[in-house]
């Protein structure tokens, strides 16, 4: 059983955000004054716990951790940046953008700040307005994948498939062994019509991840399509469909991923695997 | 007399004046003046210049065709297309310059660009920090204690050593054993280096071999760490390396790689489109 410590390092390790899970990780932690022999490790874990409680709604909580942190590192941008985040959720979003706005102009490279101040502009419903500031950030962090990722999000708000797939391309570019990402060109692709390369991108989401259900499913819907539109005649045929895979290919592809699929509900109950297979034998 | 021949039992005996008034002196002196050094190095060395905007956006734009001529086989051709016109486009044209203006001037100015002239001094005053104090107390050495033997080490060694252990000292007969005022001085300039990383800490700037190694190198026109890089001459090269990628799609024959990563197909052939 690992300690609470340990496994509030590894939910900032992972940056996943579970607010509920890491305050009842943090509690004892912060009570029993467990935080004080963490070394400096605590100070993370403050951080932890305040962006965790903001989540929560826990103000209380997050303006104490805030005053522990604010009294240690007085003047940190980072630690500003907070006071920022509890402005924004506690309802002074003027109060935050002059904020971030004063830590941009001391340093305009301050990632943090930039990012506060795009995702205000999300939060507001400004989207257009969050995409011009996100694609002015890219341009000068362009090795930010996770700012990439989020701007392909926002141009997918907005219906605009081409771009979303070149920000996933500069994803991938970056880091092509994660294979949720080729999961999301793949079906930016499939949305677009682009079925060649949508499905060569799901049966890489299937390579990297054996037995990926979404990428299967993809694989099958891409496969059958492909065939389809191979009967049809010449005319309404899309330009790619010389590249595309034989249909005996396609046969096979859809074959098995109709089985790895059969496979995968093998194990769940029997109405999920009835609709699995209704689906499958259409 | 055999004692004579070999050596080994010359009887010489130091006054224990010497050992407390010069050996002891010199050793302290050197850690004291390590310790020193260090203090000033960080009372002189202040913030490092904060990179601006621009310079990160160059950095980055460099960064960004090095992992596209790297990684290019893992998007789709069009995908690869369009961004390697675009990048040697905006690579020749030096859109992701600091200066666009001055892409043609070669290396920029070193006296123009205030932040270029703060690093080379700051390169500059650690170096002297360095040497001024080393060359002292080896001048103070050489003119208070020449010719002083300090210590006899308590094991034999053979005669190449002899330089190393009694510089300042002519004598051909003498016992290596027997080690010269200069050479504690080297010894300790050398050798204090883990007492230093036991008291400052490992990343000290205390240690004064690195220096020597500065000075030696001072002379040359090598690439200085204070010296800008000229971004527009590595934008031209990296374009030049993006002209000529050969583009062969990873997933070209993902399909057969799928087959045998499911046990559907032994082996992958040749054609992808079977």
């Amino acid at each position: 059983m690992s300690s609470p410590l340990e496994l509030l390092a590894e939910l900032r390790q992972s940056s996943e955000r579970r607010p509920l899970e890491t305050l009842k990780l943090a509690a004892p932690v912060l009570n029993t004054g467990a935080a004080a022999r963490a070394g400096d490790d605590r100070w993370l874990v403050y951080e932890q716990v305040f962006v965790a409680a903001i989540d929560d709604g826990d103000m209380d909580l997050a303006k104490t951790v805030l005053a522990l942190l604010h009294k240690q590192f007085d003047g940190s941008q980072r630690v500003r940046r907070l006071y920022g985040m509890y402005n924004d959720a506690a309802g002074h979003p003027e109060a935050a953008k002059r904020l971030y706005d004063e830590m941009l102009a001391a340093d305009e490279t301050n990632v943090l700040a930039s990012k506060r101040l795009i995702a205000q502009l999300k939060a507001q419903g400004h989207v257009a307005e969050a995409v011009g500031r996100l694609v002015e950030y890219v341009d000068t962090h362009a090795n930010d994948f996770e700012a990439w990722l989020e701007l392909a999000a926002l141009y997918l708000r907005q219906h605009l498939y081409p771009q979303a797939a070149f920000c996933l391309e500069e994803v991938i570019l970056q880091q092509p062994a994660n294979h949720y990402f080729h999961l999301c060109y793949a079906e930016i692709n499939y949305t677009m019509g682009c079925l060649d390369v949508a499905l060569k991108e799901y049966l890489r989401v299937v390579e990297l991840s054996t037995d990926n259900v979404r990428g299967f499913y993809g694989v099958k819907l891409t496969a059958d399509r492909i065939r389809e539109l191979r009967s049809r005649p010449k005319k309404e045929q899309p330009a790619w469909i010389g590249a595309a895979p034989q249909p005996a290919m396609l046969e096979r592809l859809a074959q098995l991923a109709t089985e790895r699929l059969v496979a995968a509900y093998g194990g769940a109950g029997a109405a999920p695997k009835r609709a699995a297979e209704a689906w499958l034998s259409e | 007399m055999g004692g004579m021949a070999n050596g080994t039992d010359q009887a010489m005996f130091l006054d224990p004046a010497i050992r407390n008034w010069v050996l002891f002196p010199i050793t302290v002196i050197m850690v004291l003046v390590g310790v020193f050094r260090h203090q000033l190095t960080i009372l002189m060395a202040g913030e490092p210049p904060k990179p601006d905007a621009k310079d990160v956006r160059q950095g980055k734009a460099l960064m960004r065709g090095q992992i596209l001529a790297q990684n290019s086989a893992y998007i789709p051709a069009a995908a690869l297309a369009a961004r390697k016109q675009y990048l040697c486009q905006a690579y020749e044209d030096g859109e992701y310059l600091k200066n666009k203006a001055s892409k043609d001037q070669g290396p920029a100015n070193l006296m123009a660009d205030p932040k270029a002239m703060e690093a080379m001094m700051g390169g500059m005053k650690s170096q002297m920090m360095g040497i001024v104090p080393q060359t002292l107390i080896m001048g103070w050495i050489q003119f208070f204690f020449s010719g002083f033997i300090l210590i006899k080490l308590p094991f034999p060694l053979g005669l190449r050593f002899k330089q190393m252990l009694q510089s300042g000292i002519t004598t051909p007969n003498m016992d290596v054993r027997w080690v010269s005022s200069l050479s504690w001085y080297f010894l300790n300039l050398f050798g204090l280096r883990g007492v230093f990383a036991l008291i400052l800490g490992s990343d000290n700037s205390a240690d004064g071999t690195r220096d020597m190694a500065a000075m030696g190198t001072m002379g040359a026109a090598g690439q200085q760490p204070g010296q800008p890089q000229d971004f527009h001459k590595q934008f031209l090269s990296l374009k030049d390396s993006l002209a000529i990628i050969y583009h062969e799609w990873d997933l070209a024959n993902v399909e057969q790689r799928v087959l045998v990563k499911y046990g559907k197909q032994s082996r992958l052939f040749k054609s992808s489109a079977e």
